[in-house]
Parts: C-alpha cells; structure tokens; sequence
C-alpha cells in the first residue's frame, strides 16, 4: 500500500473509483483548506462549507488535474476561486461578506478575554486563533487573501500577483496596507483589555 | 510618524527579491529614522501575532464519500454484487434444509402413529392408509408449489442482479465494448441456467426421496393390516 501515497498516485487511484483513495486525499487537505476557511471566513460554520465546496469542486474537476502544477497548489486556487465566490454570493444575498462587523466604528472585541483570572499565562490556542480570526475579519476580503497567501501559504508576490491578477507592486502594496491596519486593530485590542 | 519613506522603503523591506544594495540601503535609512524603526517592529509584531496561529481540527464530516460511493458504484458495488450471486444459491440450501427438515418431522410423525397402530388393535386401517395417501398428495402439491414459487422468484432475482452488476461493471469501465458486453451477458446467463438446474435437480431428487417414504410408509401400513387380520 505504500507506493499508493503521493498525490499523483492517489488521484489516480480515486479516479479508478476508490473511495479510500479519495478519502485518503482528501484527509491530507482538510485541515489546511478548514483552517484557510477559518481564517478568511472567521467562523467554523462559513469555514465548513467552504471546505465542502471545495472538496466538491476538487471531486467535480479532478480528472481535468493534469499533474503539471502541484496538487496543493491546484487544491488552493480552488480554494481562492471558492472563497471569493462565497463572499461575494453572502455580500449579495443577505448583505454581508465574512467581515461580521463594519469595521469603520473601529469596534474590536476580543473574544473570551481571561485577563482576571489568568493574567500573565498565555492564551490558548483555540483564544488565539478567535482573536487572529477577528482580527483578519477587520481587512477587506482582498487584503486577507494577500495576508494569507503570504503569511500562512508562504506564497512570493510573484505567485500571489499571478493568482489575484494584479501586478506584484500592488501585492506587495496591499499587503503592507493589510500589516498596517492590523496593527492598529492590534494596538486598538490592547488599549480595551 | 512623519518620515516620508516608511511606505516605500517597508514595502520594498517585505519583498521576496530584497536585493543587497537595497537591503544595506534601508538598513543604513534605519539606523538613523525612529519612525521608520518603530513602523518595522509593530510592523513585524503583527506579522510574528498573525504566525500564531495553531491549526483547529476539523469537525467531523463525511469526506464526500457518500457522494463518491453514488457517482463511483464501481468497488464497492462489485463486493456487493458479489454477495447477492451467491444468495440464490444460499437461498435454495437453505431451502433444501427446510423441506428436508420438515420431510423428516411427517416422517417421525407417521413413524410415530404406525407403531401406535402396531401397539393398539382398534386403530383404524383405512383411516391410517387415507392419511397416508392424503399426506403424499399433499406433499406432492406442496412441493410443486413451492418449487414452482421458489424457481420463480429465483429467476427474478437472478436477472436483477446480473443486471444490477452488468450495470456496475458498464458504470465504472465505460469502455466496454458492446463484445464484451455480450460475453459478459452469455456468462452471467449461463450461470443462471446452471443455477437453476442444479436446484431443479435437488428438488427432483427430494420429491423421489419423498415417494420412496410414502411406499415405505405404505408397506408399513400393510405390514401393520396382515398381523391385525391375522389375529
Ligand atoms: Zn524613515
């Protein structure tokens, strides 16, 4: 069973109609693709069904999966495609995008706080990941999108340029503009705790 | 902050080609700008808070595979198929059993009432040769309806299932030329024949171990009338 184990071979072997290859590859992306949802979503219900989505979207076009570009990669553009499609489509139909809050008021709550009871030990993981949740819902959708491929996919400007269609200059300009308004949603945090 | 080069000199600061000179240039630039020293480290806070970020687990779900066992029939189904070709076969031994069974409870049963006919001298002969009879025909009519019952529904069963699997098959090669299509029918069709056969044949020869009881019955019965009359 071992030689069935890289991407490649997993694809193949699902297209064959193996369901625990599928399931198998499946199992490899989740936790990326969910935590990617989270972060650009800002909760685990939007994050879920993005992940549907897009393991939808990957079992509707994986034979179209040629194998010249790295299925992760592939996996992500959908991913990308997915999340803007999405926020657009909730934008339109009940008039919000994954931002929950209008972020203009300057309105920043952090969840959960236990500065009483528990003041100098670190947050946990899961109060981590909420206030960095919170803190991405206060970008516009496509500043999060820079500071996730960049942050946490480790995407070059060159890469990031060629997905959202923008030149690297205003990538790398966005990008600055997200780091900036986060740290004054950051500073913001520290002077209500 | 006033510096009028933060924005340029970051901005170029986080990109991926930093060339030396560039570096060396923003780095000399910072050495001597507060503001623009200050802008890089809340800058790089935000960056090291944001890479905090510990991966949730993923709540529970199916994976798709629903969705994949419907569209991909193929495995699975095959297994499956795999089961019901041997039901039938399963069913008519089990079947077997049954009427073997029951053949041998009437068998104990009238064993048990001849020998009361041998014990007691007022039991009735032609009672006793009427029931037999009345028993075999019984039997016979039983048996015929049964076999008659059970191939039908054999039949039936038979042909859903080579269908069911022809269609599996068809589902998951998509490739399959209508020769080996026929092939595979004339296969499955000769299986079934010899299936039906074969349980033709078991039931013929238990309906003939049937007669053999009912003769041996009825000499019995015989047997039992000649000692009476004797006396
Ligand atoms: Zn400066």
């Amino acid at each position: 069973m071992s030689f069935i184990d890289d991407d490649e071979a997993l694809i193949a072997t699902a297209l064959n109609g193996s369901s625990y290859a599928w399931e198998k590859l499946v199992k490899r992306y989740e936790g990326r693709i969910y935590n990617y949802g989270l972060r650009l979503t800002g909760n685990a219900t939007d994050a879920m069904d993005l992940m549907q989505e897009v393991f939808l979207g990957v079992y509707r076009n994986l034979h179209r999966f040629r194998g010249d570009a790295k299925f992760s990669s592939w996996i992500f553009r959908i991913a990308h495609n997915k999340a803007i499609d999405m926020n657009r489509r909730r934008a339109l139909i009940q008039g919000r995008t994954f931002s929950i809050e209008d972020d203009e008021n300057g309105e920043y709550l952090v969840p959960e706080q236990t500065t009483d009871n528990e003041p100098d030990t670190q947050l946990s993981k899961g109060q981590q990941n909420e206030e960095i949740q919170c803190m991405l819902q206060k970008l516009p959708m496509e500043q999060r999108l820079i500071v996730e491929l960049k942050i946490y996919q480790s995407q070059t400007f060159e890469e990031i340029s060629k997905m959202q269609e923008i030149s690297e200059n205003t990538a790398k300009t966005r990008f600055y503009a997200a780091l900036k308004k986060l740290k004054v949603v950051m500073e913001e945090s520290h002077v209500l705790s | 902050m006033s510096c009028p080069r933060t924005q340029h000199l970051l901005t170029e600061y986080f990109s991926d080609d930093l060339s030396k000179v560039t570096q060396t240039e923003i780095e000399k630039h910072l050495l001597t700008c507060d503001d623009c020293t200050a802008e890089l480290e809340s800058i790089q806070n935000t960056q090291s808070r944001l890479r905090q970020w510990q991966d949730d687990r993923v709540p529970h779900w199916d994976r798709g595979k629903t969705l994949f066992r419907q569209e991909h029939p193929g495995n699975e189904q095959q297994r499956r198929n795999w089961f019901w070709q041997w039901l039938p076969s399963a069913a008519s031994f089990a079947m077997l059993c049954m009427l073997i069974f029951n053949t041998s409870i009437s068998r104990s049963e009238s064993g048990f009432t001849v020998s009361f006919g041998t014990a007691d001298d007022a039991f009735d002969k032609n009672h006793l040769e009427l029931r037999l009879a009345q028993f075999g025909e019984l039997q016979q009519l039983e048996q015929n309806q049964m076999l008659q019952d059970f191939l039908a529904r054999m039949d039936e069963r038979q042909d859903g299932n080579n269908l069911r699997l022809m269609q599996a098959v068809f589902d998951q090669t998509k490739q399959t030329t209508a020769e080996s299509f026929d092939q595979m029918y004339s296969y499955f069709e000769q299986r079934r024949q010899l299936d039906l056969e074969n349980v033709q044949v078991s039931y013929q020869q238990l309906v003939d171990s049937d007669f053999e009881t009912l003769m041996s019955m009825q000499q019995l019965a015989n047997y039992v009338r000649y000692p009476g009359d004797a006396r």
